[in-house]
């Protein structure tokens, strides 16, 4: 399958077009930002606090009289970049080591895999909160944190890919032909794994997006003032029964973009994998 | 006739006690009371936090108490007391036939060992605890006598007039001796008091469950059971309040007091407190040494603004260290205005570096002087950001908050202080003065030492002439005005908020009151 053929193949399945628009949506206005906001998102206006929707406040004001929209415009940048650096965060050291247990076998495979079944046991946002309560509360501390606990799942797809991949005449055959390990490794079987693993990454922004989101919600994340979408969720909740408003749009927008993600996720899957493509 | 006479007199008798059901106290029921954090410590000669104070006065009696709606002292535990000729003698007569809920006899061995183990460096009690604001309890007193079994005497290192508001205070309760011995560093987890509620369960972070006490010695509680919840988020406390899930709810956020008071089946009552809240500017960082920029700060915040966004009118701003409810108060005094331009000036002059990053520290639980804490921090950060400043908000569970405060290792922090015994030396002496500048354990958490400021206020403690003792009083808040060891914020408006069922809800102006008398309708 050639790169064009997965693009219209893409476009053609319509839960990875439905994802995709929303996804781009989001990057752009993520990349419009200050442009797009009509106001500063940090600066209160506290005597215009709590105003519903209104032409002049879209998305009505918060607590502080801060403009939502603005805030939800602004939180965009941080969502993705949340979602993008935990990501890569848990993928590039899980690929690794999944690389390195499935390719060189016991003892390595035993002693990576059982630390993954490890940090595995813990429910997800436990040890999120686990981690940033020794790290400390921070927006950085808390991309930390998602990453660290997705690293088992990119290992165990990794490490299974390459188990059967190992198996495989050509790599035998380029080992026979005095292939070194790293050249096996690194230019054979790695690019056979993207396809799974762009799936999963893509699935994890949203799953990173709603964990950060979490954390931010309990405190653990983004610190006031920073407009991040869990936190100001977590905030509005308080004024749910006057101001239904202030937790609302927050919701709505980490709805939309992981939702997003998972569309596009699933709609990658369905593209990429052949099992699926034989209809 | 004489049957027609018994029948009648039952009849009415009957009548309005089945008329008047709302009217006439009853026993039993238990009283749910959501609030928005757990205890630290219910060994309230080391409580400092509210929260360990309110469960701890209901088990604990003191020798004299404060009126169940005011702050005038009367008898408890001791029935009577005088003072010697020199004002250093204080005698107390005690009551009699009173237990501790674990059945030792209440006597004067019982208050010498609830004060000696405060005071007294060699009292065996003494190392289980650490003592908290000793110059707002004991700290003046330089021995317990024990004259008879019934009769103790206090002497004072110097005359000092407080001492009486300080007994009434929470950090002097009677504890079971027995109790003491038993438990050493652990009674805070084990209280036994006199109190007509006893100690049953302590779940952490969860609920404290108190029961009548049936041997009580005067009128018995009403209710079977309180059960102090902690609900820390205050949407949550309001959502138990309206469905009947607890009876009272505290620290209520003003947005929601307002939507209680739409409620026909909830109550509120409202009293001008006698607290305050307050931002503590730490005079030891360097960056706030200078008094000009702690000036600045105080020129830089809008605090008519903060009352009405976080207040919701509910509050008063403040400018002195204690509310005029209390005598004392120096009304003469000129706030800081809110002027940004003459912050950016003073700042200048004092070479202020413009790069270093404050951090400013904000309670993660609410209270009466500070209901929304965290939006306060937002909105003082904003207001710094306009003159240039830049601060970084801070946030740890209130067992640490109240350490590390307490130890200065924060730039600005926001606390308040309910209003302990009313007497303006609680706040002076008690929060401002070098004596409790001391870290680790500081109630000046400002660190703010004047020598002039203490001097004052020690000479203030030595008079037993209220018109005296308020003259210098007023001249100290001169001082503390010009020097800005906190920007005193707002003196909020003590609010509880509770279910009509409940009858007879006290309010004291500082908050803090025994449910004794409450009761509940079935």
């Amino acid at each position: 399958m050639n790169r064009l053929e997965l693009f219209t193949d893409l476009l053609r399945n319509r839960t990875a077009a439905l994802g995709l628009c929303l996804i781009a949506g989001i990057v752009a206005v993520a990349l419009a930002g200050p442009a797009l906001a009509p106001y500063d998102p940090l600066v209160p206006a506290p005597l215009d606090r709590l105003q519903p929707p209104s032409a002049q406040h879209l998305f009505g004001t918060d607590s502080l009289g801060r403009d939502i929209l603005s805030r939800v415009i602004h939180g965009s940048r941080l969502s993705l970049l949340i979602g993008i650096i935990s990501v890569t965060i848990s993928l590039v050291p899980g690929t690794v080591l999944g690389l390195l247990a499935g390719y060189f076998g016991d003892p390595l495979d035993s002693i990576i895999m059982r630390v993954m079944d490890v940090l595995l046991a813990f429910p997800a946002v436990l040890l999120a909160i686990f981690i940033t309560a020794i790290l400390g509360p921070s927006l950085p501390n808390t991309m930390i944190a998602v990453g660290i606990v997705y690293i088992p799942h990119y290992a165990r797809i990794v490490r299974s890919n390459v188990l059967s991949l190992k198996q495989q005449l050509f790599v035998q055959a380029i080992r026979h032909l005095g292939g070194s390990h790293a050249r096996v490794i690194l230019l054979h079987i790695l690019p056979n794994t993207f396809a799974p693993i762009i799936v999963y990454a893509t699935l994890g922004m949203g799953t990173a997006v709603l964990q950060a989101a979490a954390l931010g919600f309990l405190g653990l994340g983004a610190q006031p003032p920073q407009p991040e979408w869990g936190a100001m969720l977590s905030e509005g909740r308080q004024y749910i029964q006057m101001a239904p408003h202030v937790a609302g749009f927050p919701g709505l927008a980490i709805l939309l973009l992981v939702l997003g993600f998972n569309l596009f996720g699933d709609g990658l899957r369905d593209v990429l994998d052949p099992s699926l493509r034989s209809r | 006739m004489r049957k027609w006479c018994v029948l009648l007199t039952l009849l009415v008798s009957l009548c309005p006690g089945l008329a008047g059901a709302a009217d006439q106290p009853v026993t039993g029921g238990t009283l749910i009371w959501g609030r928005g954090g757990d205890s630290v410590s219910l060994d309230l000669a080391q409580a400092t936090d509210g929260e360990s104070i309110k469960a701890g006065i209901q088990i604990y009696e003191n020798l004299v108490k404060f009126g169940d709606n005011s702050m005038d002292i009367e008898p408890q535990l001791a029935t009577s007391w005088e003072v010697s000729e020199d004002g250093l003698t204080w005698t107390f007569h005690l009551r009699k036939g009173v237990t501790f809920h674990d059945g030792t006899p209440f006597n004067a061995q019982a208050v010498y060992d609830s004060f000696a183990r405060v005071i007294d460096e060699n009292h065996p009690f003494h190392s289980y605890g650490k003592w908290a604001y000793l110059s707002l309890s004991l700290g003046m007193v330089k021995e317990v006598k024990v004259v008879d079994d019934y009769t103790v005497q206090l002497v004072t290192k110097k005359p000092y007039a407080p001492l009486l508001n300080n007994l009434a205070l929470w950090l002097c309760p009677i504890v079971s001796p027995k109790a003491m011995a038993e438990y050493k560093d652990q009674i805070g987890m084990h209280p036994v008091g006199t109190g007509p509620f006893k100690f049953v369960k302590w779940v952490k972070d969860d609920q404290i469950v108190l029961e009548r006490n049936e041997n009580y010695w005067g009128d018995k509680a009403k209710v079977d059971r309180i059960i102090l919840k902690s609900i820390p988020e205050p949407s949550a406390r309001l959502m138990a309040l309206q469905s009947g899930t607890v009876d009272i709810a505290d620290d209520l956020d003003p947005d929601s007091i307002a939507l209680v008071k739409k409620d026909p089946n909830l109550e509120v009552i409202e009293k001008p407190s006698i607290n305050i809240g307050y931002l503590a500017l730490n005079t030891e960082k360097p960056a706030l040494k200078d008094v000009r920029v702690r000036q600045a700060i105080a020129h830089a915040i809008d605090k008519d603004t903060l009352i009405k966004a976080i207040f919701q009118g509910l509050a008063i701003p403040a400018k002195n260290p204690f509310a005029p409810t209390i005598w004392g108060y120096n009304d003469e005094i000129q706030p800081y205005a809110y002027d940004p331009q003459k912050a950016k000036k003073l700042l200048e002059e004092a070479g202020f570096d413009f790069s270093t990053e404050l951090e400013l520290w904000a309670m993660p639980v609410s209270r009466a002087y500070m209901p929304e804490p965290v939006k306060t921090a937002e909105l003082i950060q904003a207001y710094l950001a306009a003159v240039g400043m830049k601060a970084k908000i801070v946030r740890y569970d209130w067992g640490t908050y109240l350490k590390k405060t307490a130890n200065g290792e924060h730039d600005m922090c926001m606390l308040g202080w309910l209003g302990g015994n009313a007497d303006p030396d609680n706040f002076l002496y008690g929060l401002l003065s070098a004596d409790t500048a001391v870290t680790p354990g500081a109630a000046n958490v400002a660190l703010w030492k004047n020598a002039e400021f203490t001097e004052l206020v020690k000479q203030a403690q030595k008079i037993f002439d209220k018109e005296e003792r308020a003259k210098l009083y007023k001249k100290a808040q001169e001082i503390f005005h010009r020097e800005v060891p906190w920007v005193p914020l707002a003196h909020s408006t003590i609010v509880r908020c509770y279910n009509k069922k409940l009858h007879d809800v006290p309010l004291r102006p500082n908050g803090l009151n025994s449910f004794q008398m409450v009761w509940k309708e079935k």
